[in-house]
C-alpha cells in the first residue's frame, strides 16, 4: 500500500495532465464559449421582452422582424400605471411580501432557537410534525384552507393574504440547524451574567444568525412575490390583488396587439425587484435554493 | 414533596451528585421558555397546516359547497372522479409536462452544471445568465412567453417556423415546456453546482493521478457521487412539476389540452363550487407525491 504511494509522484509527471495545473485546453475555450452562447439565448427572452416594450405597437410581431426599434418610446414604461391600477398591485405586492417576511424572520428564529437551545417535553415529536409538513404543498391543502379562511372572514383582506403564510417549516429547519451550532458556554455565560431568554435571543444569539436570518429573508420574498394561486383566492378585489394576480388579470383584458408594449413593461416593472434583490445578494440566494434540497 | 420532607439527607445528596442539577426545577422552568418560543410558529402551523391537512382527507368524503353544511357521500366523489374524462385527461396533461419539463430541465442543469463547475473567468457571469429565470416570478414569465410563442414571436421567426404554439392542442403542451424548461432549468443548476462542490478535489486528482482521462473520471468519479442529489433533485422535480398553476393560467387558460390537475382543482372547487371533489383530487395527488418520493428514496438506498 504505502509502497504504492511513494511510487506513483516518481511515474506520474509525465503525460497525465493535472487538474490543478494551470494551463487552458482548446477543448476548455470551446466547452465556455458553447455555455457562453447557450446563456445568450436565455438572455435573449428578457431582451426580446425589454425591446418589445419600447417599440411602437406595431413592430413588435412584424415580419421579418427587427431587434432595434424605429424610434424609443421609453413612456410605454408608464402605460401600466395610466391605464391599470399598477402602482396599487405593486404597492400590495411590498406590503404583502414585507410583513410575510418579516413574520417569517420572526417566527422561524424563535422556534430554530427553542427547538434548538431548550429540551421541553415532547420537542422531537413537534418537530417531526413541523418537518412533516415540508412534504405538503399548499397545492394539497389549499381547498381546506380557504374554506377556513372564509369562514374566519378573512376572503379579500391582507389578514388572510399574510397570517397563513407566516411561517414556514423550511425556516424553522434552517434556522434550528444554524442556531444549533452556537456554543452552549455562550448561552450559560449570558445568563449567568442574569440576562433573560429573550434577551439572550436579541443580543447573544440574533446579532450572530444574521447570515441565515437574510438568507431566509431573501428566500421568503421571493417566493412569495412569486406567489399566484393563494392571493388569487384570498385577495381578488380591487383592493387586495398583488401583481401576480393583476398581471395575469391585465394580461386577460389585452390580448390585442396593441396591448404589448404596455404588457412587456408591466412583466418587466414586476420582476425587476426581485431579479435586482438576486444580483445584489446572489450568494444568499444560491445559499437559500441549496439549502431547500438539504446540501450544507 | 413528603419524600424530600421525611429523607432531607438523601435528597442532598443526589442534589450534590450531578453538578447544576440543584436548580433542576428552575431549569425545568426554563426548558418551558422554549416551548414559549417555538409557540407562535407551531399555532399558525397547528391551523393553516395541520388542521388544512387533516380537513381535505375529511372532505373528500362529503359534498361540499362552502355555504351550506357538508353531506356525507362516502366514496361517491373518488368514484366519480375515476369515470371522469376531464380528471383523467388533467392527470395525463400533469404527467406531460413533469416529464416534459422537468426531464430536459434536469439533464440541461446537469450538463451545465458540469461545463461551468471551473474557476475560469467569465464563468460567474455564464452562470448569472441561466440563473436569471429563477429569480423572477412565473406569471411575469409568463406573460412574456406569450408573446415569445405568438405565431410572428420570436420562437417562430428565429426557427424559422410557422407553428400556432398556443392555439393548438398539439402544440401547446410543448410551448408551455419550453418556456417552463428556461425557467427551471438555473434551479437546478444552483443545485447540482452546490452539489459538485461538494466532491472531494482530491478525488479527481487522485483519478488523474492513476491516468484517467477527463471522460473516465466523469463515468466512475463524478457521476457516481452526484449520485443523491439527482435522487434529491428529482424528488424536487416531480413536486414542483405537480404544482404548476400559474403558466397554464396565463399562456392557454387551460385549453388545448393543457389543464393540470391543479388548474383542474382550481376550477373544480371555485369555478364549480364542489369543494368535496376538488378535496378528493387534492387527496390523490398527495398520495401519488408521496409515493414518488418514497419509491426515488428507496432507489436512492438501493444505489447507496
Amino acid at each position: 500500500m504505502s509502497a504504492g504511494v511513494v511510487q506513483r509522484p516518481a511515474v506520474s509527471p509525465s503525460p497525465v495532465p493535472s487538474p490543478s495545473r494551470k494551463r487552458r485546453p482548446v477543448g476548455k475555450v470551446v466547452v465556455f464559449v458553447l455555455l457562453l452562447a447557450g446563456g445568450l439565448v436565455f438572455a435573449s427572452v428578457f431582451v426580446y421582452a425589454a425591446l418589445s416594450a419600447v417599440k411602437p405597437a406595431d413592430e413588435i410581431l412584424a415580419n421579418p422582424m427587427s431587434w432595434l426599434p424605429s424610434q424609443w418610446l421609453w413612456g410605454n414604461f408608464a402605460l401600466p400605471f395610466e391605464e391599470t391600477p399598477f402602482a396599487r398591485y405593486y404597492l400590495n405586492s411590498t406590503v404583502v411580501g414585507v410583513s410575510v417576511t418579516v413574520l417569517n424572520v420572526i417566527t422561524c428564529t424563535l422556534a430554530g432557537y427553542g427547538f434548538s437551545k431548550f429540551s421541553f417535553r415532547g420537542r422531537n415529536v413537534l418537530f417531526l410534525v413541523v418537518l412533516a409538513t415540508l412534504m405538503v404543498p399548499l397545492e394539497v391543502i389549499y381547498v381546506p384552507l380557504y374554506a377556513l379562511v372564509f369562514d374566519l372572514g378573512w376572503v379579500n383582506s391582507f389578514a388572510g393574504l399574510i397570517i397563513p403564510a407566516a411561517t414556514s417549516a423550511f425556516g424553522i429547519f434552517l434556522m434550528r440547524q444554524s442556531i444549533e451550532g452556537l456554543p452552549d458556554e455562550l448561552l450559560e455565560a449570558a445568563r449567568i451574567d442574569g440576562a433573560g431568554e429573550l434577551r439572550i435571543l436579541w443580543h447573544v444569539v440574533a446579532p450572530m444568525m444574521v447570515s441565515p436570518m437574510a438568507a431566509l429573508a431573501l428566500f421568503i420574498f421571493m417566493t412569495n412575490w412569486d406567489s399566484h394561486l393563494w392571493p388569487l383566492l384570498v385577495g381578488n378585489d380591487a383592493e387586495h390583488q398583488t401583481l401576480p394576480v393583476g398581471l395575469a388579470a391585465m394580461q386577460a383584458n389585452n390580448l390585442g396587439s396593441g396591448g404589448i408594449p404596455m404588457m412587456m413593461a408591466a412583466a418587466l416593472l414586476a420582476l425587476l425587484p426581485t431579479l435586482l434583490l438576486f444580483l445584489v445578494l446572489q450568494r444568499k440566494f444560491v445559499e437559500g435554493i441549496t439549502m431547500t434540497a438539504g446540501i450544507k | 414533596m413528603a419524600l424530600t420532607r421525611t429523607a432531607p439527607g438523601r435528597a442532598r445528596t443526589a442534589r450534590a451528585r450531578p453538578p447544576g442539577s440543584g436548580a433542576s426545577g428552575w431549569r425545568r422552568r426554563r426548558d418551558a421558555v422554549g416551548l414559549v418560543f417555538a409557540l407562535p410558529a407551531l399555532v399558525l402551523f397547528a391551523a393553516f397546516a395541520i388542521y388544512p391537512m387533516l380537513r381535505v382527507f375529511q372532505l373528500s368524503l362529503y359534498d361540499y359547497n362552502l355555504t351550506s353544511p357538508p353531506v356525507w357521500v362516502g366514496l361517491d366523489n373518488f368514484r366519480f372522479l375515476f369515470g371522469d374524462e376531464r380528471f383523467l385527461a388533467s392527470l395525463g396533461a400533469s404527467l406531460f409536462y413533469v416529464v416534459v419539463t422537468y426531464g430536459p430541465a434536469v439533464l440541461l442543469a446537469l450538463v451545465l452544471a458540469l461545463g461551468l463547475n471551473t474557476r475560469m473567468r467569465g464563468s460567474a457571469f455564464v452562470r448569472l445568465l441561466y440563473f436569471a429565470p429563477v429569480a423572477t416570478s412565473w406569471v411575469a414569465v409568463s406573460v412574456i412567453w406569450r408573446l415569445v410563442l405568438q405565431p410572428e414571436g420570436l420562437l417562430n421567426q428565429t426557427l424559422n417556423t410557422d407553428i400556432p404554439w398556443l392555439t393548438s392542442s398539439s402544440w401547446a403542451k410543448w410551448a408551455i415546456a419550453i418556456a417552463a424548461i428556461w425557467k427551471e432549468v438555473g434551479f437546478f443548476l444552483i443545485i447540482f453546482l452546490a452539489g459538485l462542490q461538494n466532491i472531494p478535489k482530491d478525488l479527481q486528482e487522485a483519478a488523474a493521478l492513476d491516468g484517467a482521462g477527463s471522460l473516465r473520471r466523469l463515468r466512475y468519479v463524478t457521476l457516481p457521487l452526484l449520485k443523491p442529489i439527482t435522487v434529491v433533485v428529482l424528488v424536487m422535480a416531480v413536486i414542483r412539476g405537480f404544482q404548476s398553476f400559474s403558466p397554464q393560467v396565463v399562456l392557454t387558460g387551460g385549453s388545448f389540452g393543457t389543464e393540470v390537475i391543479n388548474l383542474f382543482v382550481y376550477k373544480t372547487a371555485f369555478a364549480s363550487a364542489r369543494m368535496g371533489r376538488a378535496s378528493a383530487v387534492a387527496v390523490l395527488m398527495f398520495v401519488l407525491l408521496l409515493m414518488v418520493t418514497f419509491v426515488q428514496l428507496r432507489a436512492l438506498r438501493k444505489s447507496a
